[in-house]
């Protein structure tokens, strides 16, 4: 356990070059993000929902497989809070994507998603660092989960970064991993 | 007007009447109609029809309304405080076959989980499909130990009707030659995976009275002819038994005994009547039928038979005896003893151990098992090896290995590309087991009628004063610590054991309330399931259990009710009723 930050650091080490390298090239997309989501919020504001189309993506990003943007999270979330959270974690959570927009502000003079992904990654890094202080009061623990779920039940999370297969037929108690590739989504 | 009233009476006759539409009152039903008694049976929630009513069979997790499928919390504080603290089973895809709490009020003098669904099928739908016989120790322990009252019968009396049940049902399971726990008619048992297998081999080295066998389980693994032609098929290891099988390959009443009692023609299934009394005739000393509350129209409506089965589970099934008073039963029906609400019994659970078994990180498996390993009970069997001074009877495991998904993720910290790609494989695999302990039959372990609070109908409700002894606190201390014993043996790591509480009834095998006995001082019913004091009245559910065993309960309600149906019908015929 005492190893663990430092074992992730090193890996973001790896993770971080290579993900301002993808974002470079790709600022004309998070910046067309801004304008054009491509559904309608239901709960958050325009503004908070840009900033949780990025969150989401930075939690899960598109690797081999798809990652959380594709996959729908934020406008899963968006539904969540309207039917399924209760009005004090729906606070916490729009609470938390407006602090994300103003020290985006604060810290670099600039709106959260048109940071670079290193600069929304570090402020997440410190977020995360919080939330597992107070895991169930703080916001980025409840995007978090929230991101999680929705991916990994989403139709791309469960048949592409997972294996999905609602008819096994057979059950077969011990096969080589290889064999399988992936986690079972159920 | 008096012909209309014949005519009424006429229409509303039958040969018999089973109250329920669950484990055995689908199985009172199959068996009074093949038999040839034109049948009608009540049930009291609405109906839920085989393949049509499974509106969550096949639904993918990205189809569901909620994340996860999981109900939003105020709305399970609201409708579902109780069926809440099963703490898995009431989701999105399984909320259709739960009682709201708030319809279905009742009073808690000690913590009381009361685990309900009201519609046709009852918790054939929802059960575990555990399937296990009681063995002779179990029918004799009570009289040995000077514990309740003796059981009537003996378990020669039940074999045949275990055979019959499970020939139907169909039950995988591996034959193992013990005597605590009898085989039975198996279909081909399901596969161990490789932990499994490798902790039953060095348990079973180690510790020479264990033995892990695989869950015997009523799915069907190479279904029969007589399946078949049913329309019942194999099972598909989907592991969403909860939400109705669409291939009917787990035994529930819908799948099973109701179809099979319909075909005979004989059959009347009336939804929506709830039995609020027995009907009595204080002359002839018999029941004439029973008192339906129709829920929809509100109207009382009476129904006549021959032979009344009662299968309505333990807790109603003793609510309509409390309820039917007369001038002959002033305390409810049939309760000379004031046995009736008496002796509930349940398995209390919650406590065992688990622990992460390295060493496989390369292994997995395929396709989602609805079943788990059984370690069958070890204690108290008779000889001195097994003999424990601290608490009578004993107790069996349930358990299994498997690797963690995504979900061990949902609550740690970290973030990226590198904490997806560790998600996209299974995590460590671990280790559970899990025991289901006796509970002895205490008559103070009671549940009352409850004339000052009333249901939505109108109706009295019941108050329940139910808790753990200290036979039973002793027995869980050793549950515990046995079950970390072995997979210490086994060689796994992190090896915890835990109590994590039990509220009675959480086992959902609630039992006792209208026990078999042999004197109608001190017991509800004969060894034929009949009413000491009313003969033509049958009791077969959970009421009429004199102990409660460690095994899972329901094939034994199953095979009771059988062979109550085969009394009753040529006792019938012998015009002895």
């Amino acid at each position: 356990m005492s190893n663990l930050p430092s074992r992730r650091q090193a890996l973001f080490g790896a993770t971080l070059s290579f993900s301002a390298l993808w974002t470079t090239l790709s600022l004309p997309s998070v910046a067309m993000a801004q304008t054009t989501l491509s559904w309608s919020p239901k709960v958050l504001t325009q503004a908070q929902a840009q900033v949780l189309e990025v969150a989401v993506d930075l939690i899960i990003p598109a690797t081999d497989t798809p990652g959380a943007r594709e996959a729908g999270v934020a406008r899963f979330i968006d539904r969540a809070m309207g039917n399924f959270y209760d009005p004090g974690q729906v606070k916490t959570m729009r609470d938390g994507l407006d602090r994300m927009q103003a020290d985006a502000e604060a810290a670099y003079g600039a709106a959260f998603v048109s940071l670079g992904a290193g600069r929304q990654t570090e402020l997440l890094t410190r977020y995360d660092a919080e939330a597992t202080r107070q895991p169930l009061a703080h916001f980025f623990a409840l995007i978090r989960h929230a991101t999680l779920l929705g991916f990994f039940t989403s139709e791309t999370g469960a048949t592409k970064t997972l294996r999905y297969d609602p008819f096994p037929g057979e059950y077969r108690g011990c096969v080589p991993l290889k064999e399988i590739g992936r986690a079972w989504a159920t | 007007m008096a012909n209309l009233n014949t005519r009424a009476r006429q229409t509303n006759t039958y040969d018999a009447i089973v109250v329920g539409s669950g484990i055995t009152g689908g199985w009172a039903a199959k068996e009074l109609t093949e038999k040839g008694l034109k049948t009608l049976i009540l049930e009291r929630g609405p109906m839920v029809r085989h393949l049509e009513d499974y509106p969550t069979a096949t639904m993918n997790p990205w189809e569901t309304k909620y994340p996860g499928g999981k109900l939003p919390a105020a709305e399970m504080k609201a409708h579902y405080p109780v069926q809440a603290r099963t703490g898995y089973a009431l989701t999105e895809y399984s909320r259709h076959f739960f009682v709201r709490d708030d319809e279905h009020p009742y009073t808690e003098t000690q913590r009381f989980d009361w685990i309900r669904g009201y519609h046709v099928g009852g918790r054939s739908l929802l059960w575990a499909r555990q399937t296990y016989r009681h063995s002779p120790m179990d029918f004799e322990a009570n009289a040995r130990e000077g514990v309740g009252v003796d059981w009537p019968i003996r378990y020669h009396d039940l074999a045949p009707w275990y055979d019959h049940v499970e020939r139907f049902i169909g039950v995988s399971g591996q034959s193992e030659g013990l005597a605590q726990l009898p085989d039975g008619h198996f279909q081909p048992p399901m596969e161990m995976n490789c932990v499994e297998k490798d902790l039953k081999v060095r348990v079973e080295a180690k510790i020479p009275d264990r033995r892990i066998t695989i869950g015997r389980v009523a799915h069907l693994t190479a279904p029969t002819e007589e399946q078949l032609a049913q329309g019942r098929g194999k099972c598909q290891n989907r592991n969403l038994c909860i939400r109705g099988c669409p291939f009917g390959a787990y035994f529930s009443s819908n799948s099973s005994t109701l179809p099979a009692a319909e075909r005979t023609g004989n059959l009347t299934l009336r939804s929506g009547s709830i039995v609020t009394s027995l009907i009595l005739d204080e002359k002839k000393g018999k029941a004439t039928g029973v008192r339906v509350l129709d829920e929809a129209s509100g109207q009382e409506v009476e129904f006549y038979a021959d032979v009344v089965f009662l299968c309505a589970s333990a807790l109603n099934t003793a609510w309509i005896m409390l309820n039917s008073t007369s001038t002959r039963f002033p305390n409810g029906f049939g309760n000379d003893s004031d046995q009736v609400g008496r002796n509930i019994m349940d398995h209390h659970l919650g406590v065992g151990a688990q622990a992460e078994a390295p060493g496989y990180e390369d292994k997995y498996y395929s396709g989602r098992r609805p079943n788990g390993i059984y370690v069958p009970r070890f204690r108290n069997l008779g000889d001195r090896a097994s003999a424990r001074s601290d608490y009578l009877r004993g107790f069996g495991y349930q358990g299994g290995a498997g690797r963690p998904s995504w979900e061990r993720g949902l609550n740690a910290a970290g973030f990226g590309a590198d904490r997806k790609a560790a998600l996209s494989q299974p995590g460590p695999w671990m280790v559970r087991l899990g025991g289901f302990g006796e509970i002895l039959p205490y008559a103070d372990n009671r549940m009352t009628l409850n004339r000052a609070l009333k249901d939505k109908h109108g109706l009295p409700t019941l108050t329940f004063d139910v808790s753990l002894r200290e036979n039973e606190i002793a027995m869980r201390k050793d549950m515990r610590l046995a079950a970390m014993e072995m997979l210490d043996a086994a060689g796994f790591k992190n090896v915890v054991g835990a109590d994590q509480g039990y509220g009675p009834g959480l086992g959902i095998h609630e039992m006792g309330t209208a026990r078999m006995g042999r004197d109608p001082k001190t017991s509800v019913l004969n060894a034929q399931n009949q009413v000491h004091a009313c003969k033509n009245v049958y009791v077969t559910d959970g009421a009429a259990m004199t102990s409660a065993s460690c095994v899972n309960p329901s094939l034994t309600y199953m095979a009771l009710t059988a062979r109550a149906v085969d009394h009753a019908v040529s006792s019938r015929r012998k015009g002895e009723l």
